[in-house]
């Protein structure tokens, strides 16, 4: 299949008006990456007639720049290197097959996208035009020049495949609405999203897939693009679901003068298949009501980093023996804590240095202070010895711990530590 | 013929009252002595209970054992707090079961409240745990009804000098006692003061947590003045 490539070349902008361009050009392909330092490269194949056509979709493209008062030129070919070419140098916007040879013939060598010394070698040589060049033989090309530049012409000549990375990972499902008026109100953005979910989902239905991962682009007027991400902890392709875990996040989007595309791309998929149900079960648990789904409301609203699954590490030190898992992590299998190794309920991080009186050397305190409070010693448990683990990257703060259980004569339980250099810090309180 | 006014109130009135019954039929065993004493022979799932504690960890061992009650082997238990000084190893001794934990940490405050209405109305929910600083009498009601729409258990823990919720169903503050000599550290005894409870009496107790089981070690009534003078 024929390839098509749009080049769109945007001198004097900034880094920063790049990345919001090449993010901007989203809405006409998914395959977009920055071309240098001043364009952005689009893979358009196959989607053209989504725009009325290409010469349609390059107007469209200049009229919205212009919009924005951004100064560019743009052109359509089947390779990058065309289009780069036409773009910067050519007077033809757009041109395929085997009209490239001639509309590329008369451009200058710079065209080429070659690095400076050999463009002014070239020019040297009285080799000015892209046609003067093809006419030398490629052995002496080689000879001469080395492979960049029989690299470059070929790409440029669709002999040679030059690959794209998109900026954004591709998705595996996309659906994308272009609004013919800019919407800025939730109620009307809710209805486009709507819309694109029940497209998405019965999509999804039909290959027994369910969404982990949801991307929403919106693109507003003045070219800037907002993002809604969505991760849920089980696959789902549930309209209401989705819909209900949008919904928080659509009052944070900022309309400006109004959102005039929008683009749902599903970035993550599992295997769902329909679950039968069974005739005895008298009412099928929703759902939106499930406890899965409160897990998403809840990573959707407070974030997925702070909803989190406990699991138990293979390690003794307190502040390696727990991982917070989120949710949307995949499962992993928790190990056992044996039961003789009392631990706090709470756990002060980073433990806290205390002073304390010691009637016996290398036992346990008799009295300890906590700010200014003075706290009698009753009880004590101890020591429990815990040492560093060689094996973790990350060294400890401390070679070894004595930990001591310790009970006040008010009845509060404290877990306490001595370090190597005889001082003492709180770790933890103890029910 | 149009039904007697003063019918209908009586009328309404059982209605009432039938509906407090329902509502209390499920309870979870606190301890014997306890749960004679309470007026629906153990404290009622469902409900908002507020335990308070001397220091947070009793408040937090006592309800991990309520909740891990509550949920058995399958139900959830969600515990929602503004940080992340939870240690989950230290409630295995209470009977928690960390594989149906799920761990929420909120850092608006604002979420807090949201949070916890959220789980409380979650079906698939046995109990949610929280740190809660307060609630009026408006936010309680909703904890409260949000509980019994879903049949859900909330403990809202807290410091004793942490501000009061404003409507449980009851009421509780743990304080840890001083231990025998070689008593262990994961089996604690606590003195247990029922501040407040619905349609009940308060009561104080000392009890031990001992092989997976809080006995009561002897029962005491609470007068009526020192019940007021914690409840402040």
């Amino acid at each position: 299949m024929a390839r098509c490539f749009l080049s769109l070349f945007c001198p004097a902008v900034t880094s920063e008006k790049l990345t919001q361009l090449v993010e901007w050009c989203g809405r006409y392909s998914p395959l977009v990456a920055a071309d240098g330092s001043d364009g952005v490269i689009l893979d358009i194949t196959g989607g053209t007639h989504l725009f009325g056509g290409e010469g349609t979709l390059l107007l469209d493209l200049k009229r919205r720049l212009h919009r924005m008062d951004v100064k560019s030129q743009a052109a359509i070919a089947d390779t990058w290197g065309a289009a780069w070419a036409l773009a910067r140098y050519g007077k033809r916007f757009i041109v395929h097959g085997e009209n490239a040879v001639s509309a590329l013939a008369h451009l200058p060598v710079e065209a080429l996208r070659l690095p400076n010394e050999i463009v002014l070698e070239l020019r040297r040589l009285g080799l000015s035009t892209i046609s003067a060049v093809k006419k030398i033989p490629r052995g002496s090309l080689a000879a001469r020049f080395g492979a960049t530049l029989l690299w470059r012409l070929d790409q440029t000549f669709h002999q040679a495949e030059e690959p794209l990375t998109p900026w954004r990972p591709p998705a595996h499902y996309r659906a994308s609405r272009i609004l013919a008026e800019p919407i800025s109100t939730v109620g009307a953005v809710e209805y486009v999203l709507r819309d694109l979910i029940q497209e998405i989902c019965k999509r999804l239905e039909n290959n027994h897939l369910g969404s982990r991962h949801m991307d929403l682009a919106c693109y507003r007027v003045d070219g800037t693009v907002d993002r809604c991400e969505l991760r849920t902890s089980k696959p789902t392709r549930s309209v209401p679901h989705l819909m209900r875990l949008f919904d928080g996040t659509l009052d944070t989007l900022r309309s400006g003068f109004g959102f005039e595309t929008f683009v749902l791309s599903v970035l993550d998929i599992e295997a769902l298949y329909p679950k039968q149900l069974s005739l005895s079960q008298a009412e099928p648990v929703k759902e939106e009501s499930s406890f899965d789904a409160l897990i998403d409301r809840f990573s959707m609203r407070l974030g997925f980093q702070e909803v989190n699954r406990i699991r138990v590490r293979e390690s003794f030190l307190p502040e390696q023996a727990v991982e917070f898992r989120p949710t949307t992590a995949p499962a992993a299998a928790s190990a056992e804590w044996p039961a003789y190794r009392v631990r706090p309920v709470r756990l002060i991080d980073p433990p806290m240095r205390i002073e304390v009186s010691i009637l016996i050397p290398g036992e346990s305190p008799v009295q300890l202070f906590i700010g200014h409070r003075k706290h009698r010693i009753v009880r004590s448990e101890g020591p429990e010895r815990l040492t560093a683990e060689w094996w973790r990257d990350k060294p400890s703060r401390w070679d070894t711990r004595d930990y001591y259980r310790i009970e006040d004569d008010q009845g509060f339980r404290f877990w306490i530590f001595r370090d190597p250099s005889e001082h003492w810090f709180l770790h933890g309180h103890l029910p | 013929m149009a039904p007697h006014p003063a019918l209908e109130k009586l009328r309404e009135q059982l209605g009432c009252l039938e509906e407090t019954q329902r509502r209390f039929s499920r309870t979870i065993p606190v301890a014997d002595a306890v749960d004679r004493w309470m007026p629906h022979g153990g404290l009622p799932a469902g409900c908002i209970h507020e335990v308070k504690g001397a220091s947070l960890a009793s408040a937090l061992a006592f309800s991990s054992i309520l909740s891990a009650r509550i949920a058995g082997e399958q139900g959830n238990i969600v515990y929602i707090a503004p940080d992340r000084s939870l240690h989950p190893l230290g409630l295995l001794p209470y009977g928690m079961r960390l594989d149906r934990f799920l761990l929420v940490s909120v850092r608006r405050s604002q979420d807090l409240f949201w949070a916890v209405m959220e789980a409380l109305r979650c079906p698939q929910v046995s109990a949610v745990m929280t740190v809660l600083d307060g609630a009026d009498l408006t936010a309680s009601r909703r904890l409260q009804l949000a509980a019994e729409s879903s049949g859900a258990t909330g403990f809202l823990l807290g410091h004793v000098t942490s501000a009061p919720i404003a409507a449980p169903i009851t009421r509780w503050k743990v304080s840890s006692n001083v231990g025998k000599p070689g008593q262990r550290f994961d089996e604690p005894a606590w003195t247990l003061d029922l501040l407040y409870c619905r349609g009940g009496r308060p009561g104080s107790w000392t009890i031990e947590w001992r092989n997976q089981r809080l006995s009561t070690l002897f029962n005491q009534l609470a007068t009526q003045t020192t019940c007021e003078a914690l409840a402040g």
